[in-house]
């Protein structure tokens, strides 16, 4: 009995579902039953999922959740225990340190976004308050969000400068948390790239709403004015251009491809979710410019309604995610320039056959 | 003792690598004592960690430990910082 539960977990968690599809037809009942009950209970988890997404739209556990954000900021006073010394909070006064404001604005900027744009108020749609760390460790050239608040460091000053500099990268990490409370893409292969992938779409959008850019305006960077001065590059990822973000010494050469030919494998890097995320992220360059206007709203919308719509599998490839974008710009702008232009960003970076759902 | 240090991950992506030989230092035996303490809390098989953390890989005579962002002991900090020449 023992070892039958167990062979079930280890199905469960490590089986790719269409080898489990493949099982479930399997001569061997002994084969076929385990994996048709573990694609079953995959299909009833989505479905809870999805059922978990549109409960939290209306959620109301305690009235209305807030239009307002609820911002606090800390000190982590360059240690590693979170969050820290508390700095600012929702409507205190502006701090003497400017990370801490930076901070303060960058989630203020994203929180706006989202709710102007998409009527999401905070990452959970709940009104779930934002709490952010900076000054992490020494020298520390890196962010990141933990599965409950972002985390910034100072950078070394040689390569990297202050990650509360560039509001995408800001954006970017509260876009973490909006993936893990709706699709939740494993961190790993290609859902890992598409999870990286949104933090990059939503932060470049958050920067081109507060300049007030268009598609066309916008530059398309990530973590432009994150670089030191003497590192030969403008910026650490391109969506517009993959691949040309920075070449130099100490960093190298930006390593996305921006289309499936160049599709990297690898181990490293969780299965390269930082490299691979280049080809969605152009994906997405080419259906917002070919729109042209605010980025935020057609392109934007359909990109917003996939993450958070309940369809996307938290294992979802490329070709998934591309055939659901496809899907919800036809179900809310019709057969439109909208569901053309998302077709041809797509066959622009490799991945065709869309037409049909369920065909790969 | 050989201590190498492998990172990859992070925002930016991109992998950082350095060795060093602790016979070659004045601070050998700290060194040592860190290395110790490090491989002890390490995970054999690397985990998926957090969006946009850290993975370090850290490899004392032959043997390999995984760790990663924000889950490192003080000593696995210390001993990447030493090794890799940057912040950690």
């Amino acid at each position: 009995m023992d070892a039958y539960t167990n062979s079930r977990r280890v199905f469960c968690t490590i089986v790719p579902p269409h080898v489990l599809d493949k099982l479930s037809h399997h001569d061997d009942p002994l084969v076929a039953g385990p994996a048709r009950r573990t694609l079953e209970r995959d299909a009833l988890e989505r479905t809870r999922r999805r059922i978990t997404t549109v409960r939290g739209v209306t959620a109301t556990l305690e009235g209305a959740p807030s239009s307002k954000p609820r911002r606090t900021i800390y000190d982590a006073e360059h240690e590693t225990r979170l969050p820290g010394k508390k700095m600012r909070e929702e409507g205190g006064t502006a701090s003497g340190d400017e990370s801490v404001n930076r901070a303060y604005n960058g989630l203020g900027a994203t929180f706006e976004l989202f709710l102007n744009a998409y009527g999401r108020r905070s990452i959970d749609d709940s009104g779930l308050p934002l709490n952010a760390s900076v000054h992490y460790s020494e020298d520390y050239n890196n962010a990141f969000w933990d599965g409950e608040q972002m985390v910034f460091g100072d950078g070394d000053g040689e390569v990297f400068l202050d990650f509360t500099i560039p509001v995408d990268v800001m954006a970017h990490e509260l876009t973490h948390g909006v993936t893990q409370y709706t699709a939740n893409l494993e961190y790993f292969g290609q859902s890992g790239a598409l999870n990286e992938s949104m933090s990059d779409v939503f932060g470049s959008l958050v920067k081109q709403h507060v300049l007030g850019q268009t598609a066309g305006e916008a530059d398309w960077l990530i973590g432009k004015g994150l670089l030191a001065e003497r590192v030969t590059g403008v910026a650490l990822r391109s969506m517009k251009a993959p691949g040309t973000a920075y070449d130099d010494d100490v960093l190298g050469k930006d390593p996305q491809p921006g289309t499936m030919d160049d599709f990297v494998h690898t181990s490293r890097d969780n299965g390269g979710v930082h490299i691979n995320s280049g080809i969605p992220n152009h994906a997405f360059y080419l259906a917002a410019t070919a729109l042209g206007g605010n980025a935020w709203e057609r392109a934007g919308q359909i990109w917003y309604d996939v993450l958070t719509g309940g369809d996307l599998a938290s294992d979802a490839q490329f070709t998934d995610f591309a055939q659901l974008t496809v899907a919800a710009a036809q179900s809310r702008y019709g057969e439109g320039e909208e569901h053309t232009a998302v077709l041809e960003a797509w066959a622009g970076v490799g991945i065709t056959d869309l037409g049909a759902r369920g065909e790969r | 003792m050989r201590i190498s240090v492998i990172r990859t991950g992070g925002f930016a992506g991109i992998e950082r690598r350095a060795e060093l030989d602790t016979s070659e230092r004045p601070d050998a035996t700290h060194l040592a004592a860190l290395a110790h303490q490090a491989v002890e809390k390490g995970a054999a098989a690397a985990g998926r960690g957090v969006p946009d953390g850290f993975h370090y890989e850290i490899t004392i005579d032959g043997r390999t430990v995984h760790v990663a962002d924000p889950h490192l002991s003080d000593a696995q900090r210390e001993l990447v910082r030493t090794v890799l020449k940057e912040g950690a």
